[in-house]
């Protein structure tokens, strides 16, 4: 048998030319399934629309308020860089930002063409501030501000002025004040805090802080100290004449910090400072548990022995300098006046008696070494940061030991837990630590929850609108599941109308669709004539439903303007939606057809000669 | 008027369809059968006859319960339905249907949602060939139904409705139309005028009928071969027809 064709070159245009000719020949009936569809589809789409709308509305309005997503300790807390780092990292955070003691960071602004002042408060902010960002602001660099609406509305200022404000201290009895002109780059709206607040750089903030604690920031041109390193050590030797007695020496650290004293004979002290022991002289070794000991340990503690004959030696323990050919140097402290030095028959230190508040470098870079030793220099001590100095050497030769001033010891014990830096006109200065408190937002509310309780677990309290956010989660959730369920309901309907109607209409023309299978319309092909039927209904029952929708929309929208803002609706419908809506009714008016289809390939050909 | 020389166009060996209904077995029984091109070969027989069966059988819309040989051979070529049918190769019978039968159904069959004109064509849009107008018109015109091209089939007369089924029957110049009573709704005068004019037009166009009947006078005149059916009641249950030329 030779090859002939097999199908109609275009069957399905063929088909769906008889399906919409069969349409308008009962077009009643085509009319009253279309109506029908639409009184389906119509309220489902106003109904999706209000809830995507007013609920969405309201959602962004509350729920996706970046306050809403805001968490902030309710306590004040030390929180290092480290912390900061890793926590930034952690699932669901979108952003944080440490934040200054409320009172370090009050900034008192100027009233334009005024006298008066008044003082706001200043909250730190960075790049990717959803508060900023998500209220239409800009993040200020530097030399900028940001406004809330509370200030700017006070002020009387808005964008592009400039805000003059003042940082004030008191120092030494003297009121100091360094001033600011920052340019204002937003006013935040209402919804972003009803405070009076102004936004500015976690630099500037610090900054703020730090002069108000008396220090100076020299890239602002604003006047002050440096931040002096405090000294800290791991304990302190008391060398005392005569030795005390044993009841007197138990009651000897109370309220003075330290915890522990213990006495040490002649070999252990010879063993740990190098040095000998004076005839008529005890040494105690004074410990504190879990903290560090600092001056004013010994301040305390020296209240208490008047009337002895006593030197305090503060040391800490394993602490080694490192030369530039590698070598470690370990290092003891030591600073005593020339009286104390001949009373316990020691060499006189050049550096003098300990005085927490003499920390120049020339006075604390020296170090005692033993002759026969050369020091290469600079040497480094691996601290948080490194530092490197130089030190003015004086050969003893009768000593064993490095020893350098008590003073510089104390600064490198502080320098292990705290980031200093060593600079040529300030001397040591100390690098902040860490910060008192953070501005945390989750990237979605669903996260705020989890983190909430996650902060929780590290003891920390913190604030978040946690069972606002479950409130509003548990309505979501409830008008999702009603909207599905009407949705459901009137899908089963509108389906079991089509399935129905398909079917009845196959019936009607069963020997109509006989004639085409007579006339060579393959079995395959008849199937696409209830399919074609029901997806041209689906497409005009949409497009009514769409028109119908679009009016009842309007007619919400109006009514409910003046509740409204400019963009926002109570009913509409994002375009992923409509999409959806579209895909999804032709999808289930594809469903509802296939009863009809699979019905229409059954029918006989034969059907068609055989009527009547 | 006999005429054997045209080309064998359909032709039957051994047929037999076997239809049992409740408890009752109809057989037909076709020892031989031919239709030739150019050719009005005539079925006529009483109601009950198997006449039908037969019709459907050349149709290829009913299966055969036995086929010896069952060829249709067109454009020299000849295609074994019996091969179809025992593979059950539907689509191969559709597409035969499609390209190289027309169909003359008892009331014209006609689809009531397409206009007559496009009822017409629609065996030749169904095949994907084109029917220039010019054919229409001349056709429909000769069969004096040119005045209802645009209308319904609801507003044609049964006589009107006949006519536009035997136009669709040939518009698409199937080599084979089959008719089933084309007349059987109309009065006798009517027609013998009406199956006169098919059997012209399908002179001149070089096709062959087969009209199933059971009125004798009608095809009489117009018929070139004849088959009858000889019906025997073989027991209670079992009717046995056997179908066969009447010279």
């Amino acid at each position: 048998m030779s090859t002939i064709p097999e199908l109609h070159p275009r069957p399905f245009r063929l088909i769906s030319n008889l399906a919409v000719a069969h349409l308008r020949h009962e077009w009643i009936l085509t009319l009253c399934l279309v109506l029908a569809l639409a009184a389906v589809i119509a309220p489902l789409l106003v109904l999706l629309g209000l809830k995507e709308g007013t609920v969405e509305t309201l959602r962004e309005r509350l729920v996706e308020d970046p306050i809403y997503r805001e968490l902030r300790p309710a306590q004040t807390r030390e929180f290092s860089h480290e912390w900061f780092e890793q926590v930034e990292l952690w699932d669901g955070v979108s952003f944080i930002t440490p934040t200054v003691l409320p009172l370090s960071s009050v900034l008192s602004v100027q009233y334009p063409e005024q006298r008066r002042t008044e003082l706001f408060d200043l909250i730190p902010t960075r790049s990717g501030d959803p508060l900023l960002l998500e209220n239409g602001a800009v993040i200020p660099d530097d030399h900028q501000v940001v406004l809330s609406a509370e200030a700017a509305r006070r002020l009387g200022l808005k964008k592009g002025d400039t805000l003059q404000a003042q940082v004030t201290r008191a120092r030494s009895g003297r009121q100091e004040v360094a001033e600011a002109n920052l340019e204002i780059v937003s006013v935040l709206p209402s919804r972003a805090g009803m405070l009076p607040r102004l936004y500015a750089s976690l630099d500037f903030v610090v900054d703020v802080e730090a002069f108000k604690e008396g220090y100076a920031s020299p890239s602002r041109g604003w006047a002050g100290s440096s931040p002096e390193p405090f000294l800290s050590y791991d304990g302190a030797y008391l060398l005392i004449s005569p030795p005390m007695p044993p009841i007197e020496r138990s009651g000897l650290v109370i309220n003075t910090g330290f915890a522990r004293l213990s006495e040490l004979d002649e070999a252990a002290w010879q063993q740990s400072m190098g040095l000998r022991l004076s005839d008529g002289w005890a040494v105690y070794d004074l410990q504190t548990i879990g903290s560090t000991v600092t001056p004013s340990n010994f301040r305390a503690i020296e209240q208490k022995l008047r009337g002895y004959q006593r030197v305090l030696i503060p040391y800490v323990n394993d602490l080694s300098l490192i030369a530039t050919n590698g070598q470690a140097l370990e290092v003891i402290g030591i600073s005593l006046s020339s009286d104390d030095s001949e009373r316990l028959g020691l060499p006189i230190i050049p550096w003098g008696a300990f005085d927490a508040t003499r920390l120049e470098p020339q006075r604390l870079l020296q170090m005692l070494t033993p002759s026969d030793q050369t020091l290469h220099q600079p040497i480094t001590f691996e601290g948080q940061l490194p530092i490197s100095f130089d030190v003015n050497t004086h050969i003893y030769t009768d000593i064993e030991h490095h020893y350098i001033p008590a003073e510089l010891l104390g600064i490198l014990g502080t320098a292990r837990q705290r980031a200093l830096s060593l600079e040529d006109e300030r001397g040591f200065l100390m690098h902040r630590g860490g910060y008192r408190g953070f501005r945390m937002y989750a990237a979605s509310i669903d996260d705020v929850p989890r983190l909430y309780h996650q902060l929780r677990e590290q003891g920390l309290e913190v604030i978040a609108e946690v069972e606002a956010i479950e409130r509003i989660q548990v309505l979501d959730a409830g008008l999702n599941r009603l909207f599905w369920l009407i949705a459901v309901l009137g899908i089963s309907g509108g389906t079991a109308v089509l399935v129905v109607s398909l079917y009845a209409a196959v019936e009607r023309r069963r020997r109509d669709l006989g004639v085409l299978r007579l006339i060579g319309v393959a079995r395959s092909q008849v199937f696409f004539f209830p399919v074609a039927q029901s997806l041209i209904m689906a497409v005009i029952g949409i497009i009514v439903s769409y028109l119908g929708y679009a009016i009842i929309a309007g007619v919400i929208n109006r009514t409910f303007a003046a509740d409204l803002a400019a963009e926002e609706a109570f009913c509409r419908l994002p375009p992923s939606h409509i999409v959806i809506s579209i895909a999804a009714t032709l999808f289930v008016a594809l469903l509802a057809s296939l009863v009809a289809a699979y019905r229409a390939t059954g029918i006989d050909p034969a059907e068609a000669i055989r009527e009547q | 008027m006999l005429d054997l020389q045209g080309d064998v166009l359909v032709s039957m060996q051994s047929v037999l369809k076997r239809r049992t209904q409740g408890d009752s077995v109809f057989e037909l029984d076709v020892p031989e059968f031919d239709a030739r091109r150019g050719q009005l070969t005539a079925v006529v027989g009483d109601s009950g006859c198997g006449k039908s069966t037969l019709l459907d059988l050349i149709a290829l819309v009913m299966k055969p319960t036995h086929a010896g040989s069952f060829h249709l051979q067109v454009d020299d070529q000849s295609y074994d339905i019996a091969e179809c049918w025992s593979n059950n190769d539907e689509s191969r019978l559709a597409t035969f249907r499609r390209l190289h039968l027309g169909y003359v159904l008892q009331t014209g069959g006609l689809l009531p949602f397409l206009s007559v004109s496009d009822n017409i064509l629609l065996p030749a849009r169904v095949k994907g060939i084109e029917v220039s107008e010019q054919r229409l018109n001349r056709l429909s015109e000769r069969l004096g139904i040119a005045s209802c091209l645009g209308r319904k089939p609801d507003a044609l007369s049964i006589g009107q409705r006949q006519r536009v089924g035997i136009l669709r029957a040939l518009i698409h110049s199937p080599a084979l139309i089959l008719a089933d009573e084309p007349t059987a709704a109309v009065d006798k005068t009517r027609a013998l005028s009406i199956m006169h004019e098919m059997s012209s037009l399908a002179r001149e166009e070089g096709q062959s009928v087969i009209v199933v009947t059971h009125d004798v006078d009608l095809v009489e005149h117009l018929a070139d071969q004849t088959y009858g059916f000889y019906t025997t009641q073989q027991s209670e249950f079992v009717t046995q027809s056997v179908c066969k030329r009447v010279s």
